[in-house]
């Protein structure tokens, strides 16, 4: 074996163009196949970080019949979780939160987490300092302890190893760290496609939850998820069992709070399937794609090497009449091709390390799980076998070819024009078909997503999101306790902000359109019962300043929007969106009617008047047709956390060092987090998908670039191959154009049999493509048409320039070459 | 018919140095001759032959084919003039593998911008003429080598050329079949095609009526 490696390095070196091209296909083929194959195992095959993650569930609730599902719980539901399931090990009840920690004069608004106590210990990872909280850290009162992060240890406090006990000023109190998580802790992880979690930042601090009075009062108000592990020997259908029975029986106990016909239950999840199960169809349709890709590069070599086998055909014959058996000779070629591919393969990793890293810098913020993507053993080994694999695929051919010379034809000086060699073209022409296939399934598909994100880039977002600047700002509890407080602050930010050069309007909202989080809330009708009308309105909710639709550039189709007069004195009054007015007012006018939230005392029932009624917007996604909205003023409904919005006469972002002065005149110790354009709120939105089109745009561009070459060496074999023919027919008067006719006839027979076979098997794929798509057939004609054109004038192109060289055929040097 | 004046073919080599193949050539072909031009291997045979046949344009002199002056024709104009007056026989036939004895026939007439329908009864002709309207569906590989060479005989004069060039014609062929074909060529001159053949043989060069002697790229004779 050692002496077949030496004589495939040997006779490679010989050949320094064919290896470097040989190479250079499988490298960008392996190397795609690495790449996506370390962000599935990175994401759908890898177990998560914790201890037996294969137990650990989520637990939303929903109302089936409003259509909500995967909702929060609230704090007296998850109480009575905890103490009435039995399906469970553990659960443990979590929120997302941010803390304003000041250490010397700097404040920082840093992403975290309030965490029922035993989170760590259901999770099954431990602290590499301190401790993790213990059973009695809850509550009010007893939640002045925190768990920070090793990222947040070495960025802000040094690596300091006295870290434990000491004390933190955040959120206007001050906390004792008992423990540092590793690194590699990641909780709560970003949820795809959960409103609120999936553009989530990675917590760094961890607090106890402590429940407030109102909270532990209201079982309708929810906000915290729910993770549980299975008890040992429990599945999830037997806690879901479990859990039907539970919410069943509460509907009965409290029915003041589940009205009957809003389906309320609650749904036991599969934590893995919640990280990332929406994503696998994408991922598989992009593993597919590679697979595509090496298929295609397959063909190219197998091309290849049937023409050197073709060159080789005497040196083989050689060795056969020496006495070498047909499988010496088929282990010798076939060492050669898994050298290459072995080769190739190591040129594929070290392309995959830095196409990895381009995806997780393009990713990481917005798709679960990519930024553990790394090369780790289970991708090496299986990297491995693909390169093997592959070279035992493109080598097998041209070795049989090899191993089976024509011995009489073959030591003949000049011998041709054998059968072997007809049917060597035969499979020759059946490979560079089976590439431009390929190459069109890969194409149109590419061709479909693109269209499918443009027209969702020029998707009207109902809102305008250029020169708008946002920060998020939360104040604290302790220093601003009520709403006035609140009120007065967030009215001198905007009065500020207002002031500063540039600045065209300033306005606050609880909640950003396409920043991935949301809010909702029920309501009454006034005059409709819903006991009566069996209808439980349940829509999306907004606080807002006045400027707010300025801000946004939002139309106000009737009616106004909110002013100063709007004050918390002041009769209350809300703004909806045409999608709500349509939804409960279908046919009659929505301006001026009345909504509260609470009529269980008629007497004390604080009506809300309609005054105005705005345009849609596309909150959830571009993708997402735009929901019933409603807005409240923040004067009416003070909110501590807010998202200020200012709207700029230049790029905004000149604006970022001008405002934060301002706020820190205000506050020295308000830090503002997450400072971004709404432009890039909205770009980051559609983040996924843009990942997608770039890979399979650049998988299908490899494709079309190996097709072309596949093509072009074909041709090329075929015009050294028939030299002697294109030199008797020139000499028989056959013009340039009668040559060039000839080459690009045969390439346009290759060229249509693989575009019909393609178009064929598009047709039968694209299918899977069609829940990717937006607004486009998953057999759009046009894309259809578009491609095949471009892939056949690519591939008449690649076939033209070996014509070009057949006319310049000396038909002097032909003949001579033969005679 | 053809008349060349001083030409000379080289091959450049290292050093700015030539090669010549062929030197001051001047040579005179009346119509209706039959010439064999002979010599030693390497002597400049071929070459002459594929500068006569103008296949081949880098040489200098002058080579007058009738009343054109070949030596300032353009490639196009070069190439229409061959095509219409031409007709080449080679030494390893060089029909098309691929194509049937009728499809080898048609080949120059489809690069004349014959029609269809013409060329079909001029194949038809040619076929009747050298008997073997029986072959016309065959492939090369299915006949023997005097019957091939039979073939590229036809396929030559199957456009009426003025001048058939052919390079050692019966060079692959038994004696029997070479007898054949220079019989049949003699026929064709005796109809009134101008023939010029390259050969070793002092017996083929005896049916034609002139032997030019080529010798390290000279005319000695």
């Amino acid at each position: 074996m050692i002496q077949e490696i030496r004589l495939a390095l040997r006779a490679l070196a010989k050949s320094p163009a064919f290896a470097s091209i040989a190479i250079l296909t499988l490298a960008l083929a392996i190397g795609a196949t690495t790449a996506v194959f370390t962000i599935v195992n990175a994401l759908l095959i890898r177990p998560l970080p914790f201890k037996n993650p294969q137990q650990l569930v989520l637990l939303w609730e929903e109302f089936s019949q409003q259509g909500l599902d995967r909702i929060p719980v609230s704090a007296p539901e998850y109480l009575d979780y905890q103490k009435e399931t039995r399906s469970f090990d553990q659960i443990a009840a979590f929120d997302y939160t941010s803390f304003s920690l000041t250490v010397g004069d700097l404040p920082e608004e840093i992403p975290g987490s309030v965490v029922w106590p035993n989170l760590f210990r259901l999770l099954g990872v431990a602290p590499i300092r301190g401790r993790v909280f213990t059973p009695e850290e809850v509550g009010e009162g007893h939640d002045d302890v925190v768990v920070i992060s090793q990222r947040l240890w070495q960025r802000r406090f040094n690596s300091d190893p006295a870290i434990i006990g000491n004390k933190l000023s955040m959120n206007g109190r001050t906390f004792t760290v008992v423990g540092v998580m590793p690194a590699s802790f990641e909780f709560p992880l970003p949820i795809f496609g959960l409103q609120g979690g999936q553009f989530a930042q990675r917590a760094d601090i961890w607090k106890p939850i402590a429940f407030t009075k109102g909270e532990l009062s209201s079982r309708g108000s929810r906000s915290y998820g729910v993770i549980g592990r299975l008890r040992s020997g429990v599945s999830a259908r037997q806690a879901q069992a479990e859990i039907n029975t539970l919410t069943a029986n509460w509907t009965q106990r409290f029915q003041d709070n589940y009205t009957s016909g809003t389906g309320f239950g609650a749904k036991v999840y599969p934590l893995h399937d919640q990280l990332v199960g929406p994503m696998r169809g994408g991922l598989l349709i992009l593993l597919g794609a590679v697979g595509f890709v090496l298929l295609i590069a397959c063909a190219n070599l197998t091309t290849m090497l049937l023409a050197r086998a073709s060159w080789r055909e005497r040196e083989f014959a050689i060795r056969s009449a020496l006495g070498a058996g047909p499988l010496r000779v088929l282990r010798q070629v076939l060492t050669e091709s898994v050298l290459l591919a072995v080769i190739g393969g190591v040129a594929g990793v070290m392309l995959a390390i830095w196409g990895i890293d381009i995806l997780r810098a393009l990713g990481a913020q917005t798709v679960p799980r990519l930024r553990e993507a790394n090369l780790d053993t289970t991708v090496l080994f299986v990297t491995l076998a693909v390169s093997i694999g592959t070279g035992i695929l493109f080598g097998i051919a041209p070795a049989i070819a090899s191993a089976k010379p024509e011995l009489t034809e073959a030591l003949k000086e000049g011998g041709r024009g054998s059968t072997s060699g007809r049917r060597r073209n035969r499979l020759r022409n059946a490979l560079v078909v089976a590439e431009i296939a390929l190459a069109l399934v890969l194409l149109v598909s590419a061709g479909l997503l693109m269209k499918s994100f443009s027209r969702l880039q020029n998707v009207n977002p109902g809102f305008d999101p250029h020169n708008v600047l946002t920060m998020e700002f939360s104040l604290p509890v302790t220093k601003y306790p009520r709403g006035k407080p609140v009120i007065d602050f967030y009215n001198e930010t905007l009065r500020r902000v207002k002031n500063l050069p540039g600045v065209e309007a300033a306005a606050l909202t609880t909640i950003l359109p396409l920043s991935g989080t949301n809010s909702d809330s029920s309501f009454h009708i006034e005059g409709r019962d819903s006991r009566v009308t069996k209808v439980f309105p349940d829509e999306e909710i907004r606080v807002i300043t006045p400027d707010y639709f300025r801000v946004l550039k939002m139309p106000i189709l009737q009616g106004r929007g909110f002013t100063e007069a709007d004050s918390p004195d002041a009769p209350g009054v809300v703004i909806i969106n045409r999608a709500l007015a349509k939804k409960y007012w279908p046919n009659e006018e929505a301006l001026g009617k009345r909504i509260n939230f609470d009529d269980s005392d008629p007497a004390k029932i604080k009506w809300i008047t309609i005054v105005g009624i705005v345009g849609d917007i596309h909150h959830q996604g571009l993708d997402v047709e735009p929901k019933p909205e409603y807005y409240l003023p923040h004067a009416q409904l003070p909110y501590r956390q807010l998202v200020l919005a200012i709207r700029s006469k230049q790029d905004p972002r000149n604006l970022t060092s001008a405002i934060r002065n301002e706020l820190h005149t205000l506050d020295p110790e308000r830090p503002v987090a997450n400072i971004r354009t709404l432009e890039q709120v909205a770009s980051d939105s559609i983040a996924p998908r843009r990942l997608s089109v770039v890979l399979l745009g650049v998988f299908a561009g490899v494709a079309l670039l190996l097709a072309a070459v596949g093509i072009y060496g074909v041709m090329s074999f075929l015009v050294v191959q028939r030299t002697h023919e294109i030199g008797v027919r020139m000499a028989l008067g056959a013009q340039r154009a009668d040559v060039l006719r000839l080459v690009i006839a045969r390439a346009v027979k290759l060229i249509i049999a693989g575009t019909a076979i393609g178009l064929f098997l598009a047709i039968g794929s694209t299918r899977a493509l069609a829940t990717l798509l937006y607004r486009v057939s998953a057999f759009d004609a046009a894309t259809f048409a578009f491609v095949t054109v471009i892939l056949a004038m690519i591939a008449l192109l690649a076939s033209y320039i070996p014509a070009l060289r057949a006319t310049r055929a000396d038909p002097m040097l032909a003949l001579g070459h033969n005679a | 018919m053809i008349k060349l004046r001083h030409v000379e073919r080289n091959y450049p080599l290292a050093k700015g140095k030539f090669f010549y193949v062929l030197r001051d050539i001047n040579l005179d072909i009346a119509e209706g001759e039959f010439v064999s031009i002979m010599g030693p291997s390497g002597a400049g045979k071929s070459s002459l032959l594929h500068i006569l046949g103008m296949h081949d344009h880098a040489w200098t002199g002058e080579y007058f084919f009738g009343e054109a002056a070949v030596h300032h024709l353009k490639a196009k104009e070069r190439s229409a003039l061959r095509n219409e007056q031409i007709g080449f026989v080679f030494q390893q036939y060089h029909l098309l593998d691929d194509l049937t004895v009728y499809e080898n026939l048609e080949i120059p007439l489809s690069y004349r911008q014959v029609s269809k329908t013409e060329r079909a009864a001029l194949v038809a002709d040619t076929l009747d003429r050298f008997s073997i309207v029986g072959k016309k569906d065959l492939y090369p590989r299915q006949l023997s080598g005097g019957q091939q060479q039979l073939v590229g005989v036809a396929r030559a004069i199957i456009s009426n050329p003025k001048v058939i060039l052919a390079d050692e014609p019966t060079g692959n062929l038994h004696s029997s079949q070479g007898e054949e074909i220079m019989e049949l060529f003699r026929k064709l001159n005796h109809e009134g095609t101008t023939i010029v053949q390259v050969t070793h043989s002092d017996k083929n060069a005896s049916y034609g009526n002139r032997v030019i002697q080529l010798r390290d790229g000279f005319v000695v004779s």
